[in-house]
């Protein structure tokens, strides 16, 4: 049985690598600190919060760990050594990720002075029914897939008419197996969709530049939450310091809430998101929706392991606000029916689906109602839309569903991304969308129509604003430089279904 | 003002290693009997009593052991219990020379194979949390010592060959001791080659024959005022000087990295209250628990300057594999084979350490007796809790003490 106080507290400040600064010598701390050593009583008062959770460390001495302590038995080997931050000036321990060892012949030593970035991971493996621990004294190297980038906030300069989107970020893992044209993301063993969600936050954080501070809500879909009971969303909040943080009694003023509706969890929230930061006592503030999975499927000899062959691992996380908006949002449409085509039970480990049934009636027919209304309503013909994005749970469906409405490849083909990545669930249209917002100008408008099983559609169309071009820079960590990463590592399917697994 | 020293009466130790089929009361009986015979003394002469374990409560369960060492005694004096061996023989040190008791029994005990599926994670217990989630283990930290070291005093090719195999005749020094030694856990020789060889196989700096094994075992002594000490003992042994401090727990957090300064005060301290210098010790019990740690603790007790502990091990090693020449004397370290051959029942290992100079410095210490160049007078046992988070360091004295 885990401890929960002490996982709160652990998790208050390991996850977010809380420490303290002495205002008088500048001597600084990991974990918070009321005084400085060196300064003594007249400190008091005068120590100001740190944190490393954006910054970027120096990997210094390192040593490989072959038989780990019980807990950590899952990692099998990994590198573990000591990380410094603002130039030596505090040093924590910590554990290289997304590192598979194995039996390869290395030389930790020629990691020892790299540059290296915090990551938000779980501890160590529990028993199936405690509480997760997570940590952030996990690190990868700065100059490989997952970059590091600084959190600036930027002072809104523009307040617009309609809601819409002023940021939004991705996340998927470095390590992908291919099957024959499609590429599927796997999360190494210390990721779920927790640690995904926080991720693409962050991301998300960093791109539109917004201070967390004044986020009034957060929603996150998912249908891979590893508890049946306990909300993604309360950990992406504090992680990612979400409202005002009350120091005193470690809280957020922050609103937050987990939906599940199959594929759409996340999708079906944008409307909510943004109606809310159009009432009139929230204005200037925000809300995030992050869809986030670790895809689930049963192994392929099993039943339900059909899905086996195109499930991913991904996050992806919206801001909405009336400040720099860089998409507005024009109108929507959603559509829903009681149809059983995708399920799991309560206690089941894996989904099962109605076969042949999810294409049609399910899938198609929802799809293109939703799609069909919106454009009906806004008066739209294929041509007035710049990009088409639809769920992917395969290659065939969007492009199917697409042509169907009238839309040609280049409006559609850029969306499409189940191939780079597999079918990321909650975040497989979402990622479409930010594949599309990579690349999108100004005027552009997108139509993006979500699918989950049970069954429903969402519809909305997004009109692209000069802002997009502003933002365009802050964000290094992009759908095309994941997709296309020299990083990435490939691996087979038995290291595929151990990773999956997780801790 | 000075108080008379502190004076060892007798001491007593079962074997260490694996005990499978013994209670750690009978391990701790067995000591306690040994040193009560080689005191000659009965348990009623007892005025108060010391034990030391780390994981008694964990291992087998036992939650106040004072308890369990006034059932085993059959007495109702004071106990106190500590961590270290060394942490209770300073305590019992400070008791009689506030003139509190005159005679006490210092013990300590192990049964680390008792939970030999979970002793690992246990150790953890000595390190602090954040580096135990960051996924330490209890070897990680002395390899990153090592490569601290390494890097510090920007050692590389040759230089950086001869560290390492200097580390690895420490080993084989330790268990060539124990081969004389009939209470130690590994009563064989190895070579370098085997020592490299596991490392080669773990792709480490160091490997299974660079660190002390897990044991069960138990030790004690009888300390008594100067005294009770005289009616009792011709062969006194004094407790010169008894010294200890303390350092973070979290490694990385250190200021110094490439050894303890909880180490270097405690000898710094110890050394001032014996009011003798570094030269005038000639057998030392060093804290083995890796190779490294031998290392180390010849630059952190000053018998090697820093960064400089390697060429006289490698030195002295290369010819005698017996003693360490510094500062032009001969310096016999680990002579019952240290933690690394004899040993390292935690709470017990510190007596072992004790007992080996007491009976280095009475000539009783058989084939593993030491003759170095002057007559024995001083021997010194330095012991860890933790990795440096606390030190202490004895100085005992052949004879009485002022």
């Amino acid at each position: 049985m885990s401890s929960e106080p002490i996982e709160r507290r652990v998790s208050y400040i390991g996850d977010r690598l809380r420490g303290s600064k002495c205002g008088i010598c500048g001597k600084e701390y990991f974990r918070p600190r009321d005084y400085c050593g060196t300064c003594g009583r007249r400190s008091f008062g005068k120590m100001q919060d740190t944190d490393f959770f954006y910054k970027k460390g120096e990997l210094e001495v390192c040593t490989l760990v072959k038989e780990p302590t019980n807990k950590f038995t899952r990692l099998e080997s990994y590198v573990y050594g000591i990380v410094s931050f603002d130039n030596g000036r505090v040093r924590v321990p910590g554990r290289l990720t997304d590192q598979l060892l194995q039996d390869k012949e290395i030389d930790v030593t020629e990691f020892e002075g790299r540059e290296v970035v915090p990551r938000f991971r779980r501890r160590y493996a529990v028993e199936q029914s405690d509480v997760v621990p997570t940590i952030a004294l996990t690190f990868t190297f700065a100059d490989e897939y997952y970059p590091f980038q600084e959190h600036q906030i930027v002072k809104p300069r523009k307040e617009c008419e309609r809601p819409g989107i002023v940021g939004y970020g991705a996340y998927t893992s470095k390590f992908r197996i291919k099957d024959g044209a499609i590429e599927r993301s796997v999360p190494y063993v210390d990721e779920d969709s927790i640690t995904a969600a926080v991720e693409a936050g962050k991301m998300a954080i960093v791109h539109s530049g917004i201070d967390p501070l004044m986020m009034a809500k957060v929603y996150v879909g998912s249908e891979s939450n590893p508890y049946a009971v306990k909300p993604i969303a309360s950990k992406v909040a504090q992680v990612l310091k979400l409202g005002e943080e009350d120091k005193e009694r470690g809280v957020q003023t922050v609103d937050a809430v987990d939906t599940e509706f199959a594929c759409k969890a996340a999708t079906c929230m944008f409307k909510d998101a943004s109606a809310l930061v159009y009432y009139p006592s929230a204005r200037g503030h925000y809300t995030m929706v992050v869809g986030t999975d670790n895809s689930q499927a049963a192994p392929r000899n099993e039943p339900g392991g059909e899905l086996d062959f195109f499930v991913g691992y991904g996050a992806s996380a919206f801001i909405f606000g009336m400040n720099d908006v860089i998409a507005e949002m024009e109108d929507w449409c959603s559509c829903t029916s009681d149809t059983p085509d995708f399920w799991r039970r309560d206690l089941e480990s894996y989904p099962r689906h109605g076969g042949r049934f999810t294409g049609e009636p399910a899938y198609f027919k929802h799809v293109t109602k939703a799609a069909e209304k919106l454009m009906d309503k806004m008066r739209l013909q294929p041509k007035d839309i710049t990009y088409f994005v639809s769920h992917q749970p395969n290659v065939a469906f969007p492009v199917k569903v697409a042509t169907q409405l009238g839309f040609k490849e280049e409006q559609f083909m850029p969306g499409l991304q189940v191939a780079r990545f597999g079918n990321t669930y909650s975040s497989s249209s979402p990622i479409g969308l930010a594949a599309v917002l990579d690349i999108a100008k100004p005027n552009d408008r997108i139509v993006i129509v979500s699918y989950g099983s049970g069954a429903g559609s969402d519809a909305y169309s997004l009109l692209v604003t000069n802002q997009i071009l502003d933002k365009k820079d802050r964000q290094k960590f992009t759908i095309c430089y994941q997709a296309e990463n020299k990083n990435i590592e490939y691996i087979d399917y038995e290291t595929y279904r151990r990773l999956k697994l997780g801790m | 003002m000075t108080r008379a020293h502190p004076v060892i009466i007798g001491v007593g130790r079962t074997k260490f290693g694996e005990h499978y089929e013994r209670e750690p009361e009978k391990l701790i009986e067995e000591a306690w009997l040994k040193a009560s015979v080689s005191a000659g003394l009965e348990r009623k002469d007892l005025d108060a009593g010391y034990l030391a374990d780390y994981f008694l409560p964990i291992t087998n369960k036992i939650g106040i052991e004072e308890g369990f060492l006034s059932e085993l005694t059959e007495l109702h004096i004071p106990m106190e219990k500590t961590r270290s061996f060394s942490s209770a023989l300073l305590n019992a040190c400070t008791a009689i020379q506030a003139g509190r008791y005159d005679v006490v029994l210092v013990g300590g005990v192990e049964k680390m194979t008792d939970r030999w599926d979970k002793i690992r994670d246990d150790l953890m217990l000595l390190e602090d949390p954040w580096s135990y989630y960051a996924g330490c283990t209890p070897e990680a930290n002395h390899e990153l010592m090592l490569r601290e070291y390494v890097k510090q005093h920007h050692l590389s090719g040759r230089e950086l060959e001869t560290l390492n195999i200097a580390l690895a005749q420490i080993a084989v020094k330790n268990h060539k001791n124990a081969v004389q030694n009939e209470h130690a856990q590994y009563q064989r020789e190895i070579t370098v080659e085997t020592v490299l060889k596991e490392r080669k196989k773990a792709q480490k700096p160091l490997g299974l024959f660079d660190y002390a094994p897990v044991s069960d075992g138990a030790t004690a002594i009888i300390l008594a005022s100067p005294e009770k000490a005289k009616k009792r003992t011709d062969a006194p042994v004094c407790v010169a000087a008894s010294a200890s401090a303390t350092d973070y727990v979290t490694y990385p957090a250190r200021e110094e990295r490439t050894g303890f300064i909880a180490s270097m005060i405690a000898m710094r301290n110890a050394l001032k209250m014996a009011g003798i210098a570094q030269n005038d010790i000639q057998v030392a019990e060093l804290y083995d628990q890796s190779t490294l740690l031998e290392m180390v603790s010849l630059e952190d007790l000053g018998f090697s300057k820093r960064g400089t502990a390697w060429q006289s091990i490698a030195e002295s090693l290369n010819q005698s594999q017996r003693f360490y020449r510094v500062n032009g004397k001969e310096l016999y370290v680990n002579t019952n084979g240290g933690l690394k051959a004899d040993g390292n029942p935690l709470g017990a290992t510190g007596g072992a350490q004790i007992c080996e100079i007491v009976q280095q410095l009475n000539g009783k210490a058989g084939n593993r007796q030491v003759k170095p160049d002057a007559d024995l007078q001083y021997g010194c046992a330095s012991e860890l809790e933790g990795f440096g988070t606390k030190a202490y360091v004895h100085i005992l004295r052949r004879g009485d003490c002022r």
